[in-house]
């Protein structure tokens, strides 16, 4: 019966779905067709506003009428685009585009708006039952953004340490995610046995759901029952002269936590940048090869002067994809560290930001750092695509 | 079967003249073979013909009916493209059938269309493969049998044949010539091949940078090209065209250049006295050179040439000659037994010979 | 001559031993958490927590199986994660499928601008939108329902899917359409019966995205959802985790039942997945 339930509700809300975008499209329509003809300005600011309202006011009760202005206003605004800027043109493809950009404006674009109208406002624990009640909250102009810069998001850490632990993280995960990816798509890329087997064994932790990877790999470094330190110990009890060169088991959750992470994250994002990786190779044609062969080449001058240079193009994008990924990574941090009581020595960024909103309720907090780690991630795209571009101008 | 007219076509990409303002009327039951070098204009121009490409000025009729307007599909035409596209997902009987089943045909009347038009083509084996499982020229026929069982009022082919190697495109080209005197439809046909030209075509339109050059029989445009442009593209090998000026010495017209003089006979030049002094191109087929053979009434006298290189086509041979500092292709019949560096005696066949203005880059002869 | 082709050969296969030693090293890397899970997932109740190293451990058994799908709501969790899931991939794939097709074969002032908004919207750190779609859920009264989930899922793709039909729509010809237009359809018509249906591979590609996408999303799930009954499967295992001794078996089970399909579906269509994946990381 439940499921019976389940399935109506979400049928449902599929069902309104498309006849949201059917409206969209007839609205839309309408613009396009009519309106050259003398009856368009009357007829659309007529039955527009009304049918917006018929729809929507009956939520809102009283801002009704104030409500209709608004719909007047914008209807008459849109009316006279169409009117005399788009002309009917270019009829299809907009109408094809509607959908997808009006539900990136509502859930994507209008988010970030939101996110950052909260970052000059203060939305916390105390003021959202305010908020939820009447939507009002108390403007507080930049402080939120100077507390970021001054007060720590989480219980200890500051700014700048979470900035330079997230430096360290992003770096030296797509460090070894490449060399990783790289070992191990030039092993691949040769004449094997066994290649599809190993290539597919080689993705495992690419494929499995990152929840389950994360989780599993976390129970693998627990002090006493994880895989790594019964190793460890193993390794003590038939080599003890490693315990003279510090080698023991260690509390890697309470202890190193970002190590443990780092770990984690790089176990799994090799694959990705192995495959991407090997495509490339698979790519280069192998006269390049006979012709350095005849030239005398040897196995690293081959690397050096044919792979490298012509893999570089492939590379290059997915470098930059799984730098921003990194960068942005929630999951594996949080998912380690995030029980009740958990570590913040593993916080980065993205994380804290995280953590700061649904952990402590520092909303409006949140939104300002969100706003400054966004900002740090833009300018560094823009620089870096500059840089790109103009290497590519060079070329 | 229908009439097309095309009044004064105008087509631009952005600031691009595409088409300049072409204008030809093409009759009922004509085939008509639209022939230029690529970027002519001359698939841009049955695009819009088929409603793919938006008229800037100008109007297209079909029977008298103004089409500018209308969608493809209400304009009765059916057009063969040049990659075939044929839909990959459906099978050879799904793609001859499906315009008809859009029209929500009767099903026994879209069956003996079909399959009328598969005998025609011989495809009826093929009848339930995909297009993926068929060799070029298949899949060519069931382009065209896509078309036939549409029974449009035009058919429009776009370089059809340019995917086939030789030896299938010489195959298909008997083909559709066959197909033509069967369907007795109307037929535009582009092509940048002016040997499929000169074989398929009633009527030849010649263009070039977006501007019809010349229009009329295979015959007539080879005979009589109307301007330097139609005189080197039709006809091959192509024609050998000398710069000069004419002159008129004791009332006869000479044509002179550093390599040699000539006296032009006054059936080419009716109107030699105008001419005098003026900078022209001389233009003779490789085939109006006559080498080491004894010239008649209608040829100039010997000249004198050299030699340089043979090549033996089989049955025909070219030779490359020297004329002083010109020089000259002429074909004549296999084998023409000397080595590369004799002297050869050699006269142009006046009948066959065209003279064009230098600066206008129009025919002045007869 | 001889003898240096049997050295050749020597290195050859020294070549092929160290080759194969290192994958298998590096394999056994990939798999042995998946086979550890595998084997706690079959210890008996009292043995969970033990050092063992063995992957069919002593006295092995279904209980921790039978526990759980007995026990706790797994089955209830994997309900709502399908129905979720399988909604957010349908909107998300039927949107892009349009605007994609528009990209591609349309030309229209905006386009160049829309392409750039498309791909920088994939700069935004997804953490980011999670706060602003919280407040919006809760403002909706839609927490703890999967109506908020689906909507702050749907579009979450859509970017990339979009990417990557439109490059797929790219190497359709032209002509296909034109030829479908002068048969008689409209250019809606064309898309509808030529396009789409020749489009299959990019539209599984598409959705398989929004699907692993979706499936394996905690961070969003964990804020809106706090009742146990509406959990994804990913908040019930991490629930299950949390509570490391008593459940580590249970916890096993839950990640065998969900990683194995998963993997199945993941490399039956790694071909088509990854082409489409470096595609749209190449071009981006």
């Amino acid at each position: 019966m439940e499921i019976l339930k389940s399935i109506y509700e979400v049928a449902w809300f599929i069902l309104l779905v498309a006849a949201g975008v059917a409206a969209l499209i007839g609205y839309l329509y309408s613009h396009f067709k009519f309106y050259s003809r003398s009856w368009f300005f009357p007829a659309v600011l007529a039955v527009f506003p009304a049918l917006a309202l018929a729809v929507f006011g009956g939520l809102l009760g009283g801002y009704a009428f104030k409500l209709w202005l608004y719909f007047l206003a914008a209807e008459a605004a849109i009316a006279a685009f169409f009117r005399y800027a788009v002309r009917g043109r270019h009829t299809v493809p907009y109408l094809l585009l509607a959908p997808a950009f009006v539900g990136l404006a509502l859930l994507l674009v209008y988010p970030f708006v939101f996110e950052v109208y909260l970052s000059f406002h203060d939305l916390k624990l105390t003021t959202i039952m305010m908020w939820k009640n009447t939507g009002a909250l108390p403007f507080v102009g930049i402080s939120q953004y100077v507390k970021v810069f001054t007060t720590s998001p989480l219980s200890e850490v500051t700014f700048w340490a979470l900035l330079l632990r997230t430096l360290v993280w992003t770096f030296s995960n797509v460090f070894f995610h490449v060399l990783g990816g790289f070992i191990l798509a030039l092993m691949l890329n040769n004449q094997l046995r066994f290649k599809g087997f190993y290539r597919t064994l080689l993705v495992i932790p690419w494929a499995m759901p990152q929840v389950v990877a994360v989780l599993a790999m976390r129970g693998e470094f627990h002090a006493t029952n994880g895989f790594v330190n019964i190793v460890i110990s193993k390794l003590l009890g038939i080599f003890p002269f490693l315990s003279h060169l510090g080698v023991a088991p260690v509390q890697w959750l309470t202890d190193y936590p970002l190590l443990t992470c780092t770990l984690i994250n790089i176990w799994l994002g090799i694959p990705f940048m192995m495959v991407v990786i090997l495509g490339g190779l698979q790519s280069i044609s192998s006269s390049y090869y006979d012709a350095a062969d005849i030239d005398g080449a040897s196995y690293f001058q081959k690397l050096r002067y044919i792979t490298l240079p012509l893999v570089r193009p492939v590379m290059m994008p997915a470098v930059t994809l799984g730098t921003v990924w990194t960068f942005n990574n929630i999951n594996v941090i949080y998912l380690v560290t995030g029980q009740a009581g958990g570590t913040e020595q593993a916080d980065i960024l993205v994380s804290a930001l995280y953590k700061a909103a649904f952990t402590y309720n520092r909303y409006s907090y949140s939104a300002a750092f969100a706003i400054v780690v966004f900002a740090m991630l833009f300018f560094f795209s823009v620089f870096y695509l500059k840089s790109f571009d103009a290497a590519k101008d060079e070329r | 079967m229908a009439t097309v007219q095309f009044k004064k076509i105008v087509k631009k990409f952005g600031d691009n003249l595409v088409l300049n303002g072409v204008d030809v009327d093409i009759k009922d039951h004509e085939f008509v073979v639209i022939v230029g070098p690529s970027g002519c204009g001359k698939t841009t121009l049955l695009r819009m013909l088929a409603g793919l490409e938006e008229i800037s000025d100008g109007e297209i009729f079909i029977d008298d009916l103004l089409v500018n307007e209308l969608h493809p599909s209400k304009r009765e035409i059916a057009m063969v493209f040049q990659d075939y596209a044929l839909y990959p997902h459906m099978t050879v009987e799904e793609n001859m059938n499906f315009a008809l089943r859009l029209r929500k045909m009767p099903k026994a009347e879209i069956n003996t269309r079909v399959t009328e038009a598969a005998n025609i083509l011989q495809l009826n084996k093929f009848l339930k493969r995909m297009p993926k499982q068929l060799s070029g020229g298949q899949r060519q026929r069931v382009a065209i049998g896509r078309a036939i069982v549409r029974k449009p009022k035009v058919f429009l082919f776009d370089e059809p044949l340019s995917n086939l190697d030789a030896k299938l495109r010489e195959e298909m080209r008997v083909e559709i010539a066959k197909l033509y005197q069967r369907l007795n439809a109307t037929i535009i046909y582009v092509t940048h091949d002016q040997v499929e030209a000169m074989t398929l075509a009633g009527r030849i339109v010649i263009m070039n940078h977006g501007i019809v050059q010349q229009v009329g029989s295979p015959i007539e445009v080879y005979r009589k090209p109307a301007n330097l442009f139609v005189a080197g593209f039709i006809g091959s090998p192509t024609m050998n065209l000398l710069p000069g000026r004419l002159s008129v010495v004791d009332g006869t017209a000479v044509f002179s250049n550093e390599s040699l003089t000539l006296p032009v006979p006054a059936f080419v030049l009716p109107q030699k006295e105008a001419l005098d002094g003026r900078e022209v191109i001389l233009g003779v087929r490789p085939d109006d050179v006559l080498v080491e053979r004894p010239g008649g009434e209608k040829c100039s006298g010997k000249i004198e040439g050299v030699l340089e290189v043979c090549e033996l086509l089989g049955h025909r041979e070219n030779l490359y000659l020297k004329v002083g500092g010109a020089r000259l292709l002429a074909t004549v019949e296999a084998f023409f037994n000397r080595s590369p560096g004799s002297a050869v005696s050699l006269c142009f066949n006046y009948q066959n010979m065209h003279v064009f203005d230098k600066t206008t880059e129009r025919r002045i002869s007869e | 001559m001889k003898k240096k082709m049997s050295a050749a050969a020597k290195r050859q296969l020294l070549k092929s031993i160290l080759l194969h030693t290192g994958l298998v090293l590096f394999a056994a890397a990939c798999v042995y958490p998946l086979l550890r899970i595998f084997s706690v997932s079959l210890r008996p109740g009292d043995k969970l927590v033990s050092m063992d190293l063995s992957i069919i451990p002593a006295g092995a058994t279904f209980v921790s199986y039978t526990k759980l799908l007995g026990d706790t709501m797994f089955l209830r969790w994997l309900w709502n994660s399908l129905l979720i899931t399988l909604a957010t991939s349908f909107i998300g794939v039927s949107l892009a499928s349009t605007a994609a097709y528009a990209f591609s074969r349309f030309r229209f002032p905006g386009k160049k601008v829309g392409m750039i908004l498309l791909l920088s919207s994939q700069m935004i750190p997804a953490g980011m939108l999670i706060l602003p779609l919280f407040l919006m859920i809760m403002k909706l009264k839609l927490m703890n329902t999967y109506l908020g989930m689906i909507i702050a899922y749907s579009v979450s793709s859509l970017p990339f899917s979009i990417w990557i039909l439109k490059g797929y729509y790219d190497t359709i010809p032209r002509s296909l359409e034109e030829a479908a237009l002068v048969d008689g359809t409209s250019q809606v018509g064309a898309f509808w019966r030529i396009i789409l249906p020749l489009s299959t591979p990019a539209l599984s590609i598409a959705f398989l995205f929004n699907f692993t996408t979706a499936w394996n999303e905690y961070l969003v799930a964990r804020v809106v959802l706090f009742s146990s009954k509406q959990y994804t499967w990913t908040l019930g295992l991490f629930e299950l985790q949390g509570q490391y001794i008593t459940q580590w078996g249970m916890f096993a089970a839950g990640s065998m039942l969900v990683t194995i399909p998963v993997l199945c579906v993941f490399l039956y269509s790694s071909k088509w997945l990854i082409s489409g994946l470096t595609l749209g990381s190449v071009k981006g």
